[in-house]
């Protein structure tokens, strides 16, 4: 076994994982030997087929599941040493499935029965509440039985329920299955304003223009081992990683590839980059 | 965990290959047999070809184990326990006040206990070796109605799921800062509210879309309806009857008419 080595200086790291391996009760070894620094702010993309351990991974920055060998440091101390509910205060995550955790009878209270399971006063939880209602753009549905809401408004519930908890980190597992274009794009601009704010985020997806348009760093995963780790641009243009890991890059990204002979740039990932490229070389042939 | 629930272990023995019938008729006569023989020798040698079936059925080792675990927990039990209250017959082993431990007593503990080994044990060839699908079809041959056979197998095909679906609703809670053992009592039960709504209102979706998805499969359009695999009962099969009824019907004889002391 190889240490893990990192750039990251240890300050700025939120979590770090060295050498993390896992496997089921079942026998089913699902994470093989992870190395994985992310830095406060980041906002990071773990990418992978069905099955190729992104979900095991995410649970185990929260204390969820445990190392069988191995071990992940939130903020500095490993996650063996504390309680999950210790843990949910830092990282938050949000699951794939928002009818495993919608159980009040409002929106509302909902909402609230995170942050007060972390024993913030009154005041305080009324607070985060309410900012997680307006930021999930909730606030007209805020009196209605959450289970009775359409499954976007119940996704979006869900990631309140999450954020009003205020952890410096936010895990979303494949936060946009069931969500209309325009309820994506929605969610996307709110993710990034958290980003902006200072929130770690950490999103887990198959959908590779998301990733393309928003992350900052990308982590590919195939069969329990981490194959890619870069910039979307870099990630991108590794076409055949990708293929092996079950993952297509952008559309725009793989037009781009098909009119190489035109002298399109092959690192294009988004249709902005396409457009601003065409044009420029269209001014440059007047 | 799931694995438990279900104790069916693929493999191609003939206990596996057994009409599921002959196998539930063969399980309900060996019981009875237990119940007819009363000489511990004999119930011993009882208790070993059954566990040599066990054998035979190839279960794997670790559930093999997790049967045979309870099997003589239960043995053991009533072998300590059954001395401690028949107090009945000579000679006294050992007395302490109203207790008196006589030998009789020991040999009918003994005795029993061989026969709640064999009565526990058989059951689990049947389990090890029949899978709830053919279990069901052989209950609808039986003269059980289709559709509450395909209500049990359903129900027994979706317990592991719904057991995963509250394990995963639990991590879900967890994350969100609950502590599900904190508390005192009415704090810990508002604690199973927060995973029993969501896993009942899972269920009833889960429900929900089974029930359509029958029904778009023409789930009872007719009355009469054809299965994909037919049992049926080859010769082996007879043969394996004969020998079950056989060893009910021999010591029967042996006790009652000729009161042989088996």
């Amino acid at each position: 076994m190889i240490p893990c080595t990192s750039a990251i200086p240890s300050q700025d790291k939120v979590i770090s994982i060295k050498n993390l391996k896992f496997t089921y009760e079942g026998g089913v070894r699902a994470l093989l030997d992870i190395c994985l620094d992310i830095k406060y702010g980041d906002y990071l993309a773990i990418v992978g087929g069905n099955g190729s351990g992104k979900t095991t991974l995410a649970k185990t920055l929260n204390g969820l599941l445990r190392p069988s060998s191995g071990a992940v440091f939130v903020k500095g101390r490993p996650t063996t040493e504390r309680r999950v509910s210790e843990l949910a205060r830092v990282v938050g995550y949000a699951f794939q499935n928002p009818d495993h955790q919608l159980f009040c009878s409002s929106v509302e209270e909902e909402v609230r029965f995170g942050p007060s399971n972390l024993g913030y006063s009154e005041e305080d939880v009324r607070q985060k509440a309410e900012q997680a209602i307006v930021g999930m753009n909730l606030s007209h549905l805020r009196g209605k039985p959450p289970l009775s809401l359409r499954l976007g408004e119940r996704r979006r519930v869900s990631m309140a329920s999450v954020m009003a908890m205020d952890p410096e980190v936010l895990i979303l597992d494949e936060p946009t299955t069931g969500l209309d274009a325009e309820e994506v794009s929605e969610l996307m601009r709110r993710l990034r304003r958290l980003n902006e704010e200072g929130k770690t985020i950490i999103l887990i997806t198959h959908d590779m223009r998301l990733v393309a348009e928003h992350a900052k760093r990308v982590v590919v995963m195939a069969q329990g081992r981490i194959v890619l780790d870069s910039d979307p641009r870099g990630a991108f243009t590794d076409i055949e990683v990708l293929r092996r890991s079950s993952l297509e890059p952008p559309a725009v990204t793989l037009l781009s590839h098909r009119l190489s002979k035109f002298e399109i740039p092959q690192d294009i990932i988004s249709p902005e980059e396409l457009v601003l490229h065409l044009l420029r070389s269209e001014g440059e042939s007047k | 965990m799931t694995g438990f629930i279900d104790l069916y272990t693929e493999a191609d023995t003939f206990i596996h290959r057994m009409d599921p019938r002959v196998k539930i008729v063969a399980v309900i006569l060996l019981s009875l047999v237990a119940f007819l023989l009363t000489n511990l020798a004999y119930l011993s040698i009882l208790l070993g070809l059954i566990m040599l079936l066990v054998y035979l059925s190839r279960a794997t080792f670790s559930r093999t184990m997790f049967a045979l675990k309870f099997v003589l927990r239960l043995m053991a039990l009533i072998i300590v326990l059954w001395p401690l209250f028949d107090r009945s017959g000579t000679p006294v082993l050992a007395s302490l006040g109203p207790l008196k431990i006589t030998e009789p007593a020991i040999w009918r503990g003994l005795t029993s206990a061989v026969r709640v080994g064999c009565l526990a044990t058989v059951w689990y060839i049947l389990m090890f070796t029949t899978s709830q699908r053919d279990l069901v079809r052989a209950l609808v041959k039986f003269g059980l109605r289709f559709d509450y056979g395909l209500t049990l197998a359903i129900s027994l095909r979706f317990f592991p799921t719904f057991l995963s679906t509250i394990e995963s609703i639990t991590d879900a809670q967890r994350a969100r800062g609950m502590e599900i053992e904190k508390g005192n009592l009415l704090k810990r039960s508002r604690n199973y509210v927060t995973v029993l709504v969501p896993a009942i209102v899972s269920a009833l979706r889960t429900a929900d879309t089974l029930s359509l998805a029958l029904q778009s499969r023409a789930y009872g359009a007719r009355p009469d309806r054809t299965y994909l695999r037919e049992i049926k009962m080859r010769p082996s099969d007879y043969v394996a009857l004969s020998v079950i009824i056989a060893s009910l019907v021999l010591p029967a004889i042996a006790r009652f008419v000729f009161s042989a002391d088996i």
